[in-house]
């Protein structure tokens, strides 16, 4: 296949020479093992990210990211209550590897860079598909690592939703990197044995057709790093980052190595633990949490509990994490009444989600599926560490429910619909 | 099937591995349309992260390490004195620290720089004033750590002397190919000290005619 006056064998000056690239470091055997990095790591980061997708449950109430379920959604399972730590672990598994990936994403895109100016810029239609697909495959690598990145830090430059944005965007990302496997597993597997591009050299030249440029440089440039300095140095990268997400997700004595995630003050007591959301930031009123506060619960009838009631009710005691979206999170002992109690006295007594909101203006309107409000554990809580909850912490009362993402465990509660899921 | 390769450039299942991978963004593209608002800066956003890599980060952290370890390095080694401290090539002690706290300032610049302070400080109660500092400590660390690192390293050099040259398993291409590289290819198997003496015009460009540099005495 032949472009109009695109000479093959005479690449404008600049990138397009191979010449021009003179890093002695670049070379398949390099490209590969970064490459066998991103195998293995990127699924744990794609799978842990739809299973965050499924932990919202989107299938209840409002919970779902779109107005429609896209044909790609998949809810191959009901959210479980056991392990209590299951959200934390697959999010803090989500956002620390992906933090751990970041430097690998970069040096792999480095170790390519050249191929982005290969000349002829199309050899094939099959040439031309595949550089298609890799616009796809970086466009959405760097799209999904930067949003994420950015939003683990609340800085939202887009005006975009993101959680639509970044689920999507991996859908692309995915099929991209799934494409990207298929075409270019067994060119890793070659260039793994290579080990320095002496092979290279000699060995592939027998191609069908003309094959892509060589990734190690026609006249390098002296050396001054290492392969395997290289290697190591992305490697202490990784580790820093992994370190700075393991220590948010893993918290209580290794939160302070979490250099920059959420900290709250050291040592004021029982009520120290992060949160993504103040009472400030939510607008709530004193008055609309005081002593006029009523918790109003719908089931077959309607009911209303001031807090003092709440409190005169069978209370039990769960540690459990608030595990955040943002990867990080904090396991507290939360104390108050269980959800399958309170359905019980409205009247419900067969499986129901339960829809709670919030006493802060714009409303908080998550439901929570048949599950979670039949388990034990699930709570609207009233204390936290034996003391009543700070208004920062969602007094009068919050939700609180093993292996919920945090953001569905809602504070200060205005009210609960129960809801009977139909047989 | 040699007249679709032929045709094509590749095997059917290229074809139909990069059309599943099409099909696949496509729908995450109508799934998009759901918010309607949200698509032209999706997409601008979508163009803007290539654009962002390809164009502006790699070229400039390319140029900075060029600028830092091609002019400075020379520079430093030219003015080196052909003591113990010789032996050692302070380019990784240098070039690796510096990458590690560019890396925790390009993933934590939000933070650090305090961009998203009106909404964390709201947010989470916290003020961020303290990220900066925690930015400029982990520096610190980091290069405190090399320093240690290369002053072990000189210790060592200076101790008995090591087999100078190039380790084993770095050669360059075999004859006919491509063209000999002006330096030993940098093996996976290279430890990051360079064993070499120095060299002061190590790292001058390398020769236009592909000869091997020859290391002039100090």
């Amino acid at each position: 296949m032949r472009l109009p006056g695109v000479d093959p064998n005479r690449p404008p000056p600049g990138p397009f020479r191979p010449d021009f690239w003179r890093s002695p470091l670049r070379g398949r055997w390099l490209t590969s093992v970064l490459g066998l990095i991103l195998l293995i790591g990127i699924p744990i980061v794609a799978i842990t990210g739809l299973i965050s997708n499924v932990a919202y449950q989107p299938l209840l109430g409002a919970n779902s990211i779109g107005t429609n379920l896209s044909p790609l959604d998949l809810y191959v399972f009901t959210w479980p209550t056991r392990p209590v730590w299951l959200y934390a672990l697959t999010e803090g598994l989500h956002v620390t590897i992906g933090l751990a990936l970041f430097p690998v994403l970069l040096a792999k895109l480095w170790s390519v860079f050249p191929r982005l100016f290969e000349w002829p810029p199309v050899r094939s239609p099959a040439h031309a598909l595949e550089r298609i697909s890799l616009v796809l495959l970086v466009g959405s690598a760097m799209f999904e690592f930067l949003s994420g990145i950015f939003v683990t830090q609340f800085y939202y430059p887009f005006p975009f939703f993101f959680t639509s944005a970044h689920y999507f965007g991996a859908w692309v990302f995915i099929g991209a990197f799934g494409a990207h496997v298929a075409l270019k597993f067994g060119t890793m597997r070659r260039g793994l044995r290579t080990r320095g591009d002496v092979m290279e050299a000699a060995g592939s030249g027998a191609a069908l057709e003309p094959g892509p440029v060589s990734l190690t440089a026609v006249s390098p440039g002296p050396v001054t790093m290492s392969r395997r300095g290289l290697l190591g140095t992305v490697g202490a990268g990784s580790l820093l980052l992994l370190v700075q997400g393991a220590a948010g997700a893993i918290g209580g004595p290794f939160r302070f190595l979490s250099l920059f995630g959420p900290h709250t003050n050291p040592g004021s007591g029982p009520l120290d633990f992060p949160i993504t959301e103040t009472a400030a930031a939510a607008q709530i009123t004193p008055a609309s949490v005081g002593d006029a506060w009523r918790l109003e619960v719908v089931g077959k009838q309607t009911l209303r509990f001031s807090r003092e009631q709440l409190l005169a009710m069978p209370q039990h005691t769960y540690d459990l994490p608030v595990a955040c979206t943002e990867g990080w999170s904090t396991t507290q002992r939360w104390t108050g009444v269980r959800l399958r109690d309170l359905a019980t006295l409205a009247g419900v007594h067969e499986a129901a989600t339960v829809t709670s909101d919030s006493v802060q203006p714009a409303g908080y309107v998550v439901t929570l599926g048949s599950e979670q409000v039949a388990d034990e554990q699930s709570l609207l809580a009233l204390r936290v560490n034996g003391i009543d909850l700070s208004l920062d912490h969602g007094f009068p009362a919050r939700v609180i429910s093993p292996a919920v993402p945090g953001t569905h465990c809602t504070k200060w509660v205005s009210g609960m619909q129960f809801s009977p899921v139909p047989a | 099937m040699t007249r679709f390769r032929a045709l094509y450039g590749a095997g059917p299942l290229n074809l139909l591995a990069l059309l599943a991978s099409f099909a696949i963004a496509g729908a995450a593209v109508v799934g998009w349309f759901q918010r309607p608002r949200d698509v032209v800066s999706v997409l601008v956003w979508f163009a803007a992260a290539i654009v962002l890599h390809d164009l502006v980060l790699l070229p400039l952290y390319s140029l900075l390490d060029r600028i830092a370890f091609g002019v400075a390095g020379k520079r430093l080694r030219g003015a080196r004195r052909p003591d113990v401290s010789g032996l050692v090539n302070p380019t990784p002690y240098l070039r690796i620290p510096a990458i590690l706290s560019g890396l925790l300032l390009a993933v934590f610049f939000p933070v650090i720089g305090g961009f998203g302070a009106q909404t964390e400080l709201s947010a989470s109660g916290i003020p961020e004033s303290g990220y900066l500092a925690r930015w400029l400590l982990a520096t610190g660390v980091i290069f405190a750590a090399s320093a240690i690192a290369y002053a072990l390293a000189i210790a060592r050099a200076g101790g008995p002397p090591a087999t100078a040259g190039p380790p084993p398993g770095t050669a360059g291409p075999p004859p006919g190919t491509a063209g000999p590289p002006a330096t030993p290819d940098p093996g996976p198997d290279q430890v990051l000290v360079d064993p070499r003496p120095a060299a002061p015009d190590q790292d001058q460009a390398a020769p236009s005619d592909g000869a091997a540099p020859t290391p002039t005495p100090d």
